[in-house]
């Protein structure tokens, strides 16, 4: 009897499962005139209160154009990532959402069969779009030689420089026009340590190495952007590595560096004057934009060219989920929102009037609603280029972003994504030798020459070779293919 | 109660003359020696200190000014004095005051609901006369041991229950402890004898009525301790928000904190979004600030226990039958 219970309990759960994971509609044929549909999109960034005012006329709009209301749900940044984990594998349905290389595992996702394959759709519904989009991030962001997200059009090179703070540099008569690495500051570094009490020479930073990371930028696997590009590598056994560590190591020992940078999580934020030189990475007029945030003069030098990874290829982009009912009109807001400017701009900066005021020359002014209720993140949304420009913004600077994309060199590993399923253990096993190790030769606070070579010997015990062969095999199979 | 403090009393008091009668030296049985109580004081002092200095370097930090802590640090006598912190707090009042409100409604609803249900389950598992009490006891016990884990717990809260978004969310999940139940049957099992039951029935009262009238008055302190339990279960929640809640209006207390610690740290992992992240770092709380909200998110609990333990103490000593 007791068991009997029990049986019939675990049946009828069962039941009530399946009954509830077995409906699934039919669609209908698109030919005809289109049924009226909400899509439910998720986009990373901290939930805006007037939201739901600017929803409502995006809604008024979307619905005049392509019959369908936007259900926007903002996620904040912190937990972007580990929610939309949870709704990909509850296997939630939702029809857009954001994704990129930092959050939301672009190539992990596509992979994993949770976004929808977009070729098909896009010829056939976003033929303006793949038009307006820079091809270097249409032929970059697929895998497999598919393409499973539309990327944001803005800029495609990714650039790190040395972004300084100009009105000490003019105090003290420095001329930084000259510096091309780390290695050069080390005058600069001296003036501002000896003349500025309260100023950190350096606001902790990781140590800039010229190359190509897969996986994340800490872990060892590599490839070099000069010399023999096509062999995948250990970024910790290169010369040029233990140079520039020991560059910093150096600095460390003369107290360019807070003493406490192996372990501390600040943040530096800008508009602190407590530091005197650390690594951005550079968008067209970007100095204008530190400045302006910061409050006082920020000018920067570059510490290398412009490339194309795949980083910067995925760094922002909205995926259609497999769990979509309705990705052709899905796609049909895509394309409306990166080809119609009065639509972006309306996602992005709010409602005219109420967020911000449009004037004579076509630039925009931001009122304080804006900045205070509708703040979006606007390289999350969509194509950048087609927005209007705020009245102290520089006049060319989409030409700028056009200019510094034609000009940015693609990275030879631009388009290989490695599968990491057939090493999975040994990653495992590398990625904690390398954060034990990692930060605090990055940032200079141990001596490369003994901990280096210790680094490199966990590294070796953890599998390293298996996974460098491992990569090397996938990348010479893709190169293959490329030809 | 008094007459038996009384009696206590004049035990002390005699067998203090009995002693002083033998020898010249207080002795009493009751106390330390006075090293021992030195030492004891000194430890205890030391122990409490270290209990609160954290909270109070807490509300230090949360006073000093932004520019001395990004340029000394922590400091236990900051450079500079400041209120801009709690100025903050002032100008996103709209948004805290809602999230108390949340936060409060939960903890109230929450609470009174799981006391209830919890009360009320293990009364029923307590008594022998359940038939199926074994069976009960072993689905309770069972959740105890075995947990589906996030994903399935995910799929069950958002798509067979429709609760996302909703404030019964933040409030169900929480509302039956297992733990609790187990807890609750014992102390029925335990303090409510079988007789005072009994004699109840023989006065004509219905099951409903022997646990209200009966059941519960006794069974006040251990309820007591569930209710503090749950209260703080419900305070302190935030991982429930974090799966369920969207909605920006709907945000409890320490989630709201746990998303700016959260973006902190994805800020610091992910220096790389670079430029376009201007805005958003200008838009989470510095240091200071996010200890101010500590301090107004931590401050209302801390000052309501003392009340619950007052109550405790007194809530331990009453018994029904003496035997």
């Amino acid at each position: 009897m007791k068991k009997l219970s029990l049986f019939l309990v675990i049946i009828m759960v069962l039941s009530f499962t399946a009954g509830c994971g077995g409906e699934k509609e039919v669609k209908g044929n698109p030919d005809h005139e289109l049924d009226h549909v909400t899509l439910t999109w998720y986009l990373i960034g901290t939930p805006q209160s007037d939201l739901d005012k600017v929803l409502e006329e995006i809604n008024e709009y979307t619905l005049e154009k392509i019959n369908a209301t936007i259900d926007l749900r903002m996620l904040d940044w912190g937990e972007y990532d580990d929610r939309m984990q949870v709704i990909v594998t509850s296997g939630e349905e939702y029809d857009i959402a954001f994704t990129s290389s930092w959050a939301n595992n672009y190539s992990l996702n596509a992979r994993r069969g949770a976004f929808l394959e977009l070729t098909d759709l896009m010829d056939e519904y976003g033929q303006e779009m793949q038009e307006a989009i820079d091809p270097a991030f249409l032929e970059g962001a697929q895998i497999d030689g598919g393409l499973y997200a539309v990327p944001t059009n803005k800029e495609v090179g990714q650039q790190a420089v040395l972004a300084y703070n100009k009105e000490l540099a003019d105090k003290h008569d420095l001329d930084l026009s000259d510096v091309t690495c780390i290695k050069d500051m080390e005058p600069y570094f001296q003036v501002i340590k000896e003349e500025e009490s309260g100023v950190s020479p350096i606001a902790t930073f990781d140590a800039f190495l010229p190359f190509d990371s897969l996986l994340q930028e800490e872990m060892p696997f590599a490839f070099r952007l000069e010399g023999d590009t096509t062999e995948v590598i250990n970024k910790y056994e290169e010369e040029i590595t233990h140079d520039i560590l020991s560059t910093m190591h150096d600095y460390y020992n003369k107290g360019y560096i807070r003493s406490d940078a192996a372990t501390s999580t600040d943040s530096w934020p800008m508009d602190v004057q407590n530091w005197f030189v650390r690594k951005e990475l550079y968008q067209p007029y970007a100095e204008l934009l530190w400045s302006r945030s910061s409050g006082y003069e920020i000018d920067y030098v570059p510490l290398q060219e412009p490339y194309v990874f795949n980083n910067s290829v995925t760094g922002s982009m909205q995926a259609i989920s497999a769990t979509s009912r309705n990705p052709e009109r899905a796609m049909m807001f895509l394309n409306l929102l990166n080809t119609d400017p009065y639509l972006r701009t309306l996602v992005d900066k709010g409602i005219e009037g109420v967020h911000y005021e449009l004037n004579d020359d076509g630039t925009i002014t931001d009122l304080p609603a804006r900045v205070e209720d509708y703040n979006m993140p606007s390289f999350a949304i969509g194509n950048q280029l087609i927005l209007p420009l705020h009245d102290d913004e520089p006049e060319d600077k989409w030409e700028a972003f056009e200019e510094f994309n034609d000009n940015s060199i693609p990275s030879p590993a631009l388009g290989f994504y490695f599968d990491p399923s057939a090493v999975r253990t040994e990653i495992a096993a590398i990625s904690n030798v390398t954060s034990e190790f990692a930060p605090a030769l990055l940032k200079g606070a141990v001596d490369p020459d003994v901990y280096l070579d210790v680094f490199n010997e966990r590294l070796y015990e953890a599998g390293m070779q298996k996974v460098l062969d491992e990569i090397q095999e996938q990348y010479d199979e893709w190169r293959a293919h490329q030809q | 109660m008094k007459s038996f403090e009384k009696i206590s009393q004049q035990t002390k008091a005699s067998s203090e003359e009995v002693v002083n009668l033998g020898k010249k030296k207080k002795y009493d049985p009751h106390s330390f020696s006075k090293k021992t109580n030195i030492v004891m004081n000194i430890l205890l002092a030391l122990f409490a200190f270290l209990c609160i200095f954290p909270f109070v370097y807490v509300i230090i930090i949360s006073l000093s000014s932004e520019q001395s802590l990004a340029m000394h640090g922590y400091r236990v006598i900051p450079q500079e004095w400041s209120l801009d912190a709690y100025r903050y707090l002032w100008m996103m009042r709209s948004q805290l005051l809602r999230a108390y409100g949340i936060t409060i409604f939960i903890t109230v609803v929450g609470t009174l609901l799981s006391v209830a249900m919890i009360s009320m389950y293990s009364y029923a598992i307590s008594r022998k006369q359940f038939i199926y009490r074994r069976q009960f006891t072993f689905l309770v016990f069972f959740t105890m041991l075995f947990s589906g884990g996030m994903v399935p717990f995910y799929i069950v809260m958002t798509q067979f229950l429709g609760l996302k978004n909703s404030i019964w969310a933040l409030i169900l999940p929480l509302a039956v402890n297992a733990f609790y139940i187990i807890i609750m049957r014992t102390f029925f099992q335990r303090s409510v004898p079988e007789a005072i039951i009994e004699s109840a029935r023989i006065d004509g009262a219905g099951e409903f009525r022997i646990f209200l009238t009966i059941v519960l008055p006794l069974a006040i302190p251990g309820i007591a301790t569930i209710a503090l339990f749950s209260t703080l279960a419900y305070w302190n929640d935030w991982f429930n928000a974090l799966l369920f809640i969207d909605d920006p209006n709907l945000i409890p207390l320490q989630s709201l904190l746990m998303r700016i610690e959260n973006n902190l740290d994805f800020i610091a992992q992910n220096a790389h979004i670079g430029a376009q992240s201007e805005s958003l770092m200008a838009s989470i709380p510095q240091d200071s600030a996010q200890m101010a909200i500590v301090v107004i998110a931590t401050l209302p609990i801390a000052l309501t226990y003392p009340f619950f333990q007052k109550y405790f103490v007194r809530g331990l000593t009453i018994g029904g039958v003496k035997e």
